[in-house]
């Protein structure tokens, strides 16, 4: 059993000589064996290995206890029927009381929840509803059930084959980074669907795994957990100093942002006015709503893509709204100014609101050479009386907002540490720099070991000579709380060998005894 | 109490009021007698009602809502029954029905039973039915002087231990069932076994598999058979778990097939589906489930086998029952029976 890739709550796994998740009766090598009478819950076949399923749950309140468990298998009874709200809850709780050694398998699914539920942690599925969807008539097609455009007599051997390939693709797609856009588009028509992701929401945002993976976003990702975290650290940061002009600009389809043409044409016209480093960027976007410059390379700023229209709907105005709270440039800057295109008039609204002052450029397209007439002017007003801050004043600030958006709390201690080079090239020390590839900070082994001081995530690994990566089985235990994707230190003897990238959860790296656990990046 | 119990405890509620001097309902029905057919009065008087239900209960059964747990007088006893007899009119068959035990005489006093089964006798009527549990058909309370010959059904539901513990919560045993047969036939009764079709928790195939079995090991004991597939009454586990959809009503091809494998017993089993066709009740796709239901009455009456129907919805029927041992509850996706066509229900 070796996890090969996570998403939101759910796992790709190899199993012998299969993946999960699949479906029974479909997957090659996958079956559902029946059970003798209706006390016996029968057993699953996975290649040659047979899985005892659980007894049937007869006489249970289904409302009592959702799971029923034996030694390899957990099932989420009555799962293709349970009301969104307590489906969400029973797979939100599942993996706790199931463990990461047990398959969860949820019986008699529609192939257009099994995204869904694969992205909440089902590994095994089946094809009883696929069944009688063949006798009735209906051919499975990219998930969804139509009426075949013409006759076939194969129809139950064509979906069963379409139910396995269907399986595959979420593999692949959890594979990529991309299961989240296959349960979006399965949302989109779909109130079940669309309803147990959202009652999945806080939790997603709490727990989600996930690599730094680019992300295509859509209507629906204003609630993508990455994103909404994205959103929510906001608030744990502020601007490089004291004393800053806030300069909102619109964003750019290029990542990072200051790479894109506009930005450069932007620092061109800004950068002959004396006081310019005192203008804190700060890109309004959607679904990310505002992203200061020095967390331009965090995860997602540089890995998403978005349709630019112009138009800001409903939620996004009530969230960039909200963002404008997490910034509280009431106590953070002297004045600003608003460059941002079609939000601008909303923006500036928003900030006059908390009593800032505001200098408003009306440009409609702010990278055209009016518009940077415009900023100019602008910007000169803001900046009026303001003396120049140099380079390396901004530095510690930036590195500390990067920081404290990627470790929360736990960032204080390494902020002692001295700052060098200017961003998007800033060290901390011998603890800390900026790495594009990560999204942030990349944390070296002395780094690990500071952050595990003040509680950090730390991976205790049996007594062996670390050479490569990590693997689940030199694990012997955890330390901390982290989600797959964030860095942990590796402690071996006592000492901290290693910092890297966790690829499992805590328990799952304890329980498991394959599979890559820490991606080693940097060894003492 | 276990986990059932619990479980049947927590969907109930206190009955609504009821007026104590009217029966809960009457009607007249065709019945086969002596194998002829005939005019039958069906009465259900309102009585306390079944002391099991009182304590616990069965998963399925909502007749509690017809009862006075509190008790009813003798004398509003007496009130009912001189509504019934009026309602019996020329019928020579007369099925009393209480929510409960007729022969329970904490239900119905012994002095009110045995005074209506004479005025059933004088009014000439041939036969009675009534229904009891197994443990008050005694040959003491089996006597009742003067009276028409007595039919007493028995519910056994299921002849299987494991269905009436965890899906049916009724604390009856194979003995205690033969023993009470034994002794109605000792006094002179006819005995009509009751059986149920798709107990909550039981797949429709696993349905069907425990349906014949019970019905061929209880025929021995019994004159007649009686099949109820489980239909959805008000504050019950089944109506929970069909409300949640773990659990839908059996299909009418499901009877059929009971039917069906069940036609060389030595006793008659016949089926009068209890809300069928209907959501609630027994029901196939919606097209068909007249013709069926027709044929379920013509066999009950004598008259016709349930044979040569068809309709294309029993080809999905045949496939959720083929699925059977695999599936883990009552369940099928919502909008099987119609062949996931536009529109809701079935």
């Amino acid at each position: 059993m070796e996890p090969l890739a996570h998403e939101g709550l759910g796992r790709w796994l190899r199993l012998a000589d299969t993946e999960t998740p699949l479906a029974l009766d479909a997957t090659p090598g996958a079956a559902l064996l029946p059970g003798d009478g209706c006390a016996d819950g029968g057993a699953l076949r996975l290649s040659d290995r047979e899985l005892a399923l659980p007894p049937p749950p007869l006489g249970r309140d289904p409302r009592a206890q959702p799971l029923s468990l034996s030694d390899n298998v957990a099932v989420l009874e009555g799962a293709a029927t349970r009301e969104p709200r307590e489906l969400a809850a029973a797979l939100v709780a599942a993996r706790e009381t199931a463990g990461h050694r047990r398959l969860l398998y949820a019986p008699a699914i529609d192939p257009v929840e099994m995204p869904l539920l694969a992205y909440l942690g089902v590994d095994v599925f089946d094809d009883l509803t696929t069944e009688l969807r063949s006798v009735a008539g209906w051919e499975l097609y990219h998930g969804d059930w139509v009426r075949p455009p013409m006759p076939r007599d194969d129809l139950a051997a064509h979906n069963r084959r379409a139910l396995a390939r269907w399986l595959a693709h979420l593999r692949q797609a959890m594979g990529s980074g991309r299961l989240r856009e296959a349960v979006e588009r399965s949302a989109l028509h779909h109130p079940r669907v669309t309803a147990t992701l959202h009652h999945a929401r806080e939790a997603l945002a709490q727990r989600d795994s996930r690599l730094p993976r680019s992300l295509r976003a859509g209507a629906l990702s204003l609630h993508h957990p990455a994103v909404v975290r994205f959103r929510r650290r906001l608030a744990r940061t502020a601007p490089p100093t004291k004393g800053m002009v806030l300069l909102l600009l619109p964003c750019s389809a290029r990542k990072p942002y200051h790479r894109s043409t506009s930005h450069r044409r932007f620092r061109e016209t800004l950068r002959t006015l004396p006081a310019w480093l005192r203008l804190h960027v700060v890109s309004v976007t959607s679904p990310l709503g505002l992203v200061p410059r020095e967390l331009e390379l965090a995860y997602p700023a540089a890995h998403y893509d978005i349709a630019v229209t112009g138009h800001w709907d409903a939620a996004e105005r009530a969230m960039l709204a909200r963002q404008v709270e997490r910034l509280r440039p009431e106590d953070h800057y002297i004045n600003a100014v608003v460059h941002a295109g079609a939000a601008s008039r909303l923006l500036a609204e928003l900030l006059r609101e908390r009593g800032l002052t505001v200098f408003e450029t009306g440009a409609e397209r702010p990278a055209a050479a009016e518009g940077l007439a415009q900023l100019h002017k602008a910007a000169t007003a803001a900046l009026a009386g303001q003396p120049p801050l140099s380079g390396a004043a901004r530095g510690g600030g930036e590195m500390a907002a990067q920081a404290r958006f990627q470790f929360g709390a736990l960032a204080e201690p390494l902020l002692a540490a001295p700052v060098r080079g200017r961003w998007p090239r800033l060290h901390l020390g011998e603890l800390a720099s900026t790495a594009p590839t990560l999204g942030g900070l990349a944390l070296t082994r002395d780094g690990a070991a500071a952050l595990m001081a003040a509680g950090g995530p730390v991976v205790e690994a049996g007594d062996f000579r670390l050479r490569g990566d990590l693997f689940a089985a030199g694990v012997t235990g955890s330390r901390g709380e982290w989600r797959v994707g964030d860095q942990v230190a590796i402690v071996q003897r006592g000492e901290v060998t290693a910092a890297g990238v966790a690829h499992m959860e805590p328990a799952e790296m304890v329980d498991l005894q394959h599979g890559l656990a820490v991606e080693v990046r940097h060894r003492g | 109490m276990d986990e059932l119990g619990t479980f049947v405890r927590a969907c109930k509620s206190p009955p609504p009021a009821h007026r104590l001097d009217e029966p809960v309902a009457l009607w007249r029905e065709r019945e086969v007698l002596d194998g002829v057919e005939t005019k039958a009065a069906v009465a259900i008087l309102r009585t306390r009602g079944c002391y099991w239900s009182l304590r616990e209960g069965c998963a399925m059964c909502g007749y509690f809502g017809d009862t006075v747990p509190g008790g009813v007088a003798i004398d509003a006893l007496a009130a009912q029954w001189r509504r019934v007899l009026r309602h019996i009119g020329d019928a020579r068959y007369v099925k009393l029905y209480t929510s409960g035990s007729f022969l329970d005489p904490h239900e119905v006093p012994r002095e009110f039973a045995t005074r209506a089964l004479a005025d059933l006798a004088a009014a000439g009527v041939a036969q009675v039915l009534v229904e009891s549990l197994p443990e008050f058909v005694q040959p003491r309370l089996l006597h009742f002087p003067g009276a028409p010959r007595l039919e007493i059904a028995i519910g056994l539901e299921s002849a299987t231990p494991l269905v009436l513990d965890r899906c049916v919560n009724k604390r009856l045993t194979w003995d205690g069932f033969e023993r009470a047969c034994a002794a109605a036939h000792d006094s002179g009764a006819r005995v009509k076994g009751y059986l149920l079709l798709k107990p909550p928790f039981l797949t429709e195939g696993a349905a069907i598999a425990d349906a014949v079995a019970s019905a061929r090991r209880a025929a021995p004991h019994v004159d007649s058979l009686s099949l109820n597939p489980v239909n959805v009454q008000r504050r019950t586990v089944v109506e929970r778990l069909w409300r949640r959809g773990e659990w839908t009503a059996p299909w009418l091809w499901s009877v059929v097939e009971v039917l069906y494998r069940c036609a060389d017993l030595p006793v008659r089993l016949y089926c009068d589906p209890t809300g069928g066709g209907t959501r609630r009740g027994a029901h196939n796709c919606g097209d068909c489930d007249q013709r069926v239901l027709a044929a379920l009455t013509a066999h009950r009456l004598g008259s016709g086998e349930p044979v040569g129907l068809a309709c294309d919805c029993r080809a999905r029927w045949e496939a959720l029952v083929a699925q059977g041992p695999r599936r883990r509850d009552g369940s099928e996706p919502m909008g099987l029976r119609r062949g996931f066509a536009d529109g809701r229900g079935y």
